[in-house]
C-alpha cells in the first residue's frame, strides 16, 4: 500500500497555521500555567509579526532549496490556476484574494477614530521629594515616650481611643463589663499585655506590639471610613464606587503596588492625591483626594499602617544613602 | 468523518464549560457543611471578625461600627436575627449556606463585598469564613433554638427541579405575571423602581429605594435568574418585599425570574461618544425620531468622594448619552433612571460642609441619613455636562473633579426647577476647580437650548448649542477633533445638591469626519490590480504545458 503523503504545498500551509495558532493561542495558555495569574498573557502584535516572518522565510527556504522542491510546491498551485480543482474553486479563490486585499487597503487608509492615549507611569517619581524616601512611619516606630505614654494609659484603664472609634468602644465596654478596656482585642500581643498588667510587670517591648495592635485597630477604622468606598473592604480595589472612575482605584493585594514602593512614597501620595501627580501618571483622570486636606499626619500614617496589613504586603525597604 | 473529527472538540468545550461553572461556583458553596461551632473555631473566628467586620458591623455584632452611619444600606445588626438574603421561607432564620454565600460573594453595589480569598490573596479561606460565620451566629439567640432551624424544620426552599429554559416564551409568561402580582406597584412598570408616589421605609425606619431592577450591578444577592427567583419567594426581611410564595406558584415566579432577567441592562463598551452629522435641523425634543439613528453610551457615574463633603451613597450611577451635529450646532441626549421627579429646591436646607471640610475632623464624608433631607420636595433634580475650556493638548486635560484655576472647565448644567417653571433650563458656566462654585455666565452668553422631560422614572434632557460661540470660555466643537466630556448628576430627593452629588471621569466625544473619496478609489485599485495579477498568472499558468504525472 501506498504511504499517503501530505503535499509540499499543503505541508507549508499547515506549517504556518500551527504556528500561528501556537502563538496566539498556545503560548498564552501556556502563561497561564507558568504566571498562574487568572488571566492569559497575548503575544505582541509586532513579536506575532516576527514569528510569522521567520516561519515564512524557514519555509521559504525550504521549499526553494532544490528545483524539485519548488516544483513540488509549485504544482498544486499550477493545477490550481489551471483549473484543476474545478473551475469555480477558481473563480471564487482569484475573486476573494483581491476583494480580501481591497479590503486590507480599505482598512489601513480609512480614517480610524484613535482616541488619544498615553503610556500612564503608575509610580512617577519625576517630582517625588527625595526628603520623603526615607521617611519612615512613625505609627509603626513608636518612641520610647510614646510606649511610657501608652503603658501609663494602659495601668490606669485609660486607654485613648480616637473618636471615630470611641462609640463603638463605649458600647462594647458598657455591654461585656470587662476588668479593662484592651480585652476588646483577642490579639496575642494584647493579650499579653492584659497578662502582665495583672502581674504589675510590663516589659516595654510586650507594650510596643500591644501599641500596634491598638493603632491597626483605629488605622482599619479610619481605612474603612475613608477609603474602602474606592479600595474595598479588603484594599483590592473594588470598593462600591470602583466602576465609577476610568482608573480603577489600586488592588492593594496585587504584587507591584505597595509592595514596591517605600513608605515616605505610599505618605506622599495619600497626602497629594491624583493632582499631586506629574503630567506622565494623567492626574487629571486620577480621584485620589489630596488627603492632606482632610486627615491628619497620624490619621494618614494609621491608615497606611492598617493598608500594609489588610493587603498582607510590607512596604519596600529605603536604599541606604 | 467530519462529525467524528469533531465530537473530541465538542468534548473539549464541554469540558471547559464544566470547568468554569464549577470555577464560578467554588466560590458561593462550600465544599462541606459547617463544621461544629467549638470553642477553638469560635475564637477563630472572631479574631477574624475583629480584623475584617467590626468596623463596619460594630464589636458588638449591632451594625453600629465606626463606618456605619454613612453607608446606606446599613450594615446588618446580627442581634436581631433578620437577614435579608435567604434560602428560607418568609421571616425563618438564613441557613449556613445562605451567610456563606453572602460573605463570599458579599452584596453588589453595598459596602458588604467579597471575602473570597479565591478572588484574592488576603481573602478569607472557605475554613476562615465557615469560622467567621459560627462567631457571628453567637450574635443572634435565635440561632441556638434548634426550633428556629430552618434546615431541621423543612423551612427551606429549593429551586423548581425542572425550570423553564430561558427564552422569549418564559420572558412572555414572565410579563403577565409580573402585571397580576402587581411587581409594578412599587418598582414601576418598566422596573425603574418607580411605582411608589412617596418613599417607603423599612423596619429600622431607615428610607428604602425601590430596586430598580434595570440594573444588574445594583442587584444586592446577585442578578442569575435562581437569585432572582429566591428573591421573591423568600421575600427580604426587614423590607417591604415579600414573599410571593402564596400567591405565584413556582412555575409563575420561575417565569418572573426570567422576565426580571431579560430587563437587566446592558452596559454599552466604549469610551467615546460618536456625533453623527445631520442633515437639517438639530432636534431640541426628547422625543424626536432623529435620536433613534444616534449612537448610545453609558456612562458610569460614582458618588463625589474626591473632596469634602464627600458622598458615597449616590442615586445616579449610570447616563446614557448620545450625541448629533449638522453644520452648525451640536445637541446632546441625556438620559438617566430617577424614581422620584424633584422640581423644588429649597435653599434653606442647603448643607453646611464647613464641619466636614477641616483637617482632621470626625469624617469628611456626609451621613448617609441624618445630615440632608432624603426626601421629596427638598432638592432638585439637576444634570451636568463639563467640557475642558482650552482645547486639549495631547491627553492632558483639566482635572475631572471641575478642573482648577490655571485649567478651567465649562459646564451646562440643567436645572429641574428651572426648568418646570419655564425658565431656562440649562445654564452655562465656568468652573476653576470644586473649592469655589460654578459661575454663572452671564445672560447674553447662554446658548445652551433644549426641553426634558420625566417619565415612568426617567429623565430625558436634551441640551443643543451652536458648535463655536466666539466666547472664549466656552468650549467648541470641530469635526474630528477629540473633546473631553464627563457628567455631574444630582438626585434632589437622595438630598444630593452641591458637591454631594455623583460624577464621572472624563470621556470623549467625537463629531464623526466624512471618509474621503480617496479610501474608496485606492481601495477598488487594489482590487483591480490583485485580480488582474491573478488572471495573469491563471493564463501563464494554463498555456504552460501540462507536464506529464511523474508516475513509475
Amino acid at each position: 500500500m501506498k504511504k499517503p503523503r501530505v503535499g509540499s504545498f499543503l505541508s507549508v500551509v499547515l506549517t504556518l497555521v500551527v504556528v500561528y495558532a501556537l502563538v496566539k493561542w498556545g503560548i498564552p495558555a501556556l502563561s497561564r500555567e507558568v504566571t498562574t495569574l487568572p488571566f492569559p498573557l497575548p503575544v505582541p502584535g509586532t513579536l506575532m509579526f516576527f514569528y510569522m516572518v521567520l516561519t515564512i522565510v524557514a519555509l521559504f527556504l525550504f521549499v526553494t532549496f532544490s528545483d524539485e522542491g519548488l516544483n513540488d510546491f509549485l504544482r498544486p498551485v499550477k493545477k490550481f490556476l489551471r483549473g484543476g480543482y474545478t473551475k469555480s474553486l477558481r473563480a471564487v479563490v482569484l475573486t476573494a484574494i483581491p476583494a480580501l486585499i481591497g479590503w486590507q487597503v480599505y482598512e489601513i487608509t480609512v480614517p480610524k477614530m484613535e482616541v488619544p492615549s498615553s503610556l500612564r507611569i503608575q509610580h512617577p517619581s519625576s517630582n517625588f521629594p527625595k526628603s520623603f524616601e526615607a521617611k519612615k512611619n512613625p505609627i509603626a516606630n513608636p518612641t520610647e515616650a510614646d510606649v511610657d505614654a501608652f503603658i501609663e494609659q494602659a495601668k490606669a484603664n485609660e486607654v485613648d481611643f480616637i473618636p471615630q472609634v470611641r462609640d463603638d468602644v463605649e458600647n462594647w465596654a458598657e455591654e461585656v463589663d470587662p476588668d479593662h478596656v484592651l480585652e476588646l482585642f483577642p490579639t496575642a500581643a494584647m493579650q499579653k499585655l492584659l497578662a502582665q498588667l495583672q502581674s504589675g510587670d510590663v516589659d516595654k517591648d510586650t507594650a510596643r506590639a500591644a501599641l500596634l495592635e491598638k493603632n491597626l485597630f483605629e488605622g482599619r477604622a479610619l481605612y474603612a471610613m475613608n477609603c474602602r468606598a474606592c479600595h474595598g473592604d479588603s484594599v483590592a480595589g473594588d470598593g462600591p464606587m470602583a466602576d465609577g472612575f476610568k482608573l480603577r482605584p489600586i488592588n492593594f493585594t496585587d504584587n507591584g503596588t505597595i509592595e514596591t514602593i517605600v513608605e515616605g512614597y505610599t505618605f506622599w501620595r495619600v497626602a497629594n492625591g491624583g493632582p499631586g501627580l506629574p503630567a506622565e501618571a494623567t492626574p487629571w483622570d486620577s480621584a485620589m483626594p489630596e488627603w492632606k486636606l482632610s486627615l491628619t499626619e497620624a490619621q494618614r500614617w494609621q491608615i497606611i499602617l492598617a493598608e500594609y496589613d489588610l493587603a498582607q504586603k510590607t512596604p519596600r525597604i529605603p536604599e541606604s544613602h | 468523518m467530519r462529525i467524528s473529527k469533531m465530537i473530541p472538540t465538542a468534548f473539549g468545550a464541554a469540558l471547559a464549560a464544566v470547568w468554569i461553572s464549577s470555577q464560578a461556583l467554588a466560590a458561593n458553596v462550600p465544599s462541606k457543611p459547617m463544621p461544629e461551632a467549638t470553642e477553638a473555631l469560635l475564637e477563630q473566628g472572631r479574631d477574624i471578625y475583629f480584623g475584617r467586620c467590626s468596623f463596619c458591623h460594630g464589636l458588638l455584632g449591632d451594625g453600629e461600627g465606626p463606618a456605619a452611619k454613612y453607608l446606606d444600606p446599613r450594615p446588618r445588626d446580627f442581634t436581631l436575627g433578620t437577614f435579608k438574603f435567604r434560602t428560607t421561607q418568609s421571616g425563618e432564620l438564613p441557613t449556613n449556606e445562605d451567610l456563606f454565600r453572602t460573605v463570599s460573594r458579599g452584596l453588589q453595589g453595598t459596602a458588604m463585598q467579597s471575602f473570597d480569598s479565591d478572588l484574592f490573596k488576603n481573602g478569607l479561606s472557605e475554613d476562615e469564613r465557615w469560622a467567621v460565620i459560627a462567631y457571628i451566629k453567637t450574635f443572634a439567640q435565635e440561632f441556638d433554638d434548634p426550633e428556629l432551624d430552618p434546615v431541621e424544620t423543612g423551612k427551606v426552599i429549593s429551586l423548581p427541579a425542572s425550570p423553564a429554559p430561558y427564552g422569549p416564551e418564559t420572558i412572555a409568561k414572565g410579563e403577565a405575571v409580573f402585571e397580576k402580582a402587581k411587581c409594578w406597584s412599587c418598582h414601576g412598570k418598566l422596573g425603574r423602581g418607580d411605582g411608589n408616589k412617596e418613599f417607603r421605609k423599612d423596619d429600622w425606619g431607615f428610607p428604602i429605594r425601590i430596586r430598580n431592577v434595570t440594573h444588574p450591578w445594583k442587584i444586592k444577592a446577585g442578578g442569575e435568574v435562581a437569585d432572582i427567583y429566591m428573591r421573591f419567594t423568600s421575600g427580604i426581611s426587614g423590607t417591604p418585599m415579600p414573599s410571593f410564595v402564596k400567591s405565584l406558584n413556582e412555575e409563575d415566579r420561575w417565569h418572573l425570574a426570567n422576565y426580571i432577567k431579560s430587563l437587566q441592562h446592558q452596559l454599552t463598551g466604549h469610551q467615546t461618544l460618536r456625533a453623527k452629522p445631520v442633515q437639517g435641523a438639530l432636534p431640541e425634543n426628547p422625543d424626536d425620531e432623529a435620536w433613534n439613528t444616534a449612537q448610545p453610551m453609558d456612562i458610569r457615574l460614582a458618588g463625589q468622594v474626591v473632596a469634602a463633603p464627600r458622598w458615597q451613597n449616590p442615586s445616579i450611577e449610570m447616563v446614557t448619552l448620545q450625541a448629533l451635529f449638522n453644520d452648525k450646532e451640536i445637541a446632546f441626549r441625556l438620559i438617566w433612571d430617577d424614581a422620584f421627579k424633584d422640581v423644588a429646591h429649597d435653599e434653606t436646607k442647603v448643607f453646611n460642609p464647613n464641619e466636614l471640610a477641616k483637617v482632621g475632623g470626625f469624617s469628611s464624608y456626609v451621613e448617609a441619613n441624618d445630615m440632608v433631607p432624603r426626601a421629596l420636595e427638598t432638592f432638585r433634580d439637576s444634570i451636568a455636562l463639563q467640557f475642558p475650556v482650552k482645547p486639549p493638548q495631547g491627553t492632558k486635560k483639566p482635572h475631572f473633579y471641575r478642573g482648577s484655576s490655571s485649567d478651567q472647565v465649562h459646564l451646562w448644567v440643567w436645572k429641574a426647577d428651572q426648568a418646570e417653571t419655564g425658565k431656562r433650563g440649562t445654564e452655562e458656566g465656568t468652573a476653576r476647580g470644586w473649592k469655589q462654585p460654578i459661575k454663572v455666565q452671564a445672560e447674553d452668553g447662554q446658548q445652551v437650548m433644549g426641553q426634558a422631560k420625566w417619565d415612568q422614572g426617567r429623565w430625558t434632557v436634551v441640551m443643543k448649542r451652536p458648535l463655536k460661540t466666539g466666547d472664549k470660555n466656552d468650549v467648541a466643537f470641530e469635526p474630528g477633533v477629540f473633546v473631553p466630556m464627563s457628567v455631574n448628576a444630582w438626585d434632589g430627593s437622595n438630598g444630593e445638591h452641591g458637591l454631594i452629588m455623583s460624577l464621572s471621569t472624563w470621556h470623549y466625544v467625537f463629531l464623526e469626519t466624512p471618509t474621503p473619496i480617496s479610501v474608496y478609489v485606492y481601495a477598488v485599485l487594489a482590487f483591480l490590480i490583485a485580480g488582474a495579477v491573478g488572471i495573469w498568472l491563471m493564463r501563464k499558468a494554463e498555456n504552460e504545458e501540462e507536464p506529464v504525472e511523474a508516475g513509475v
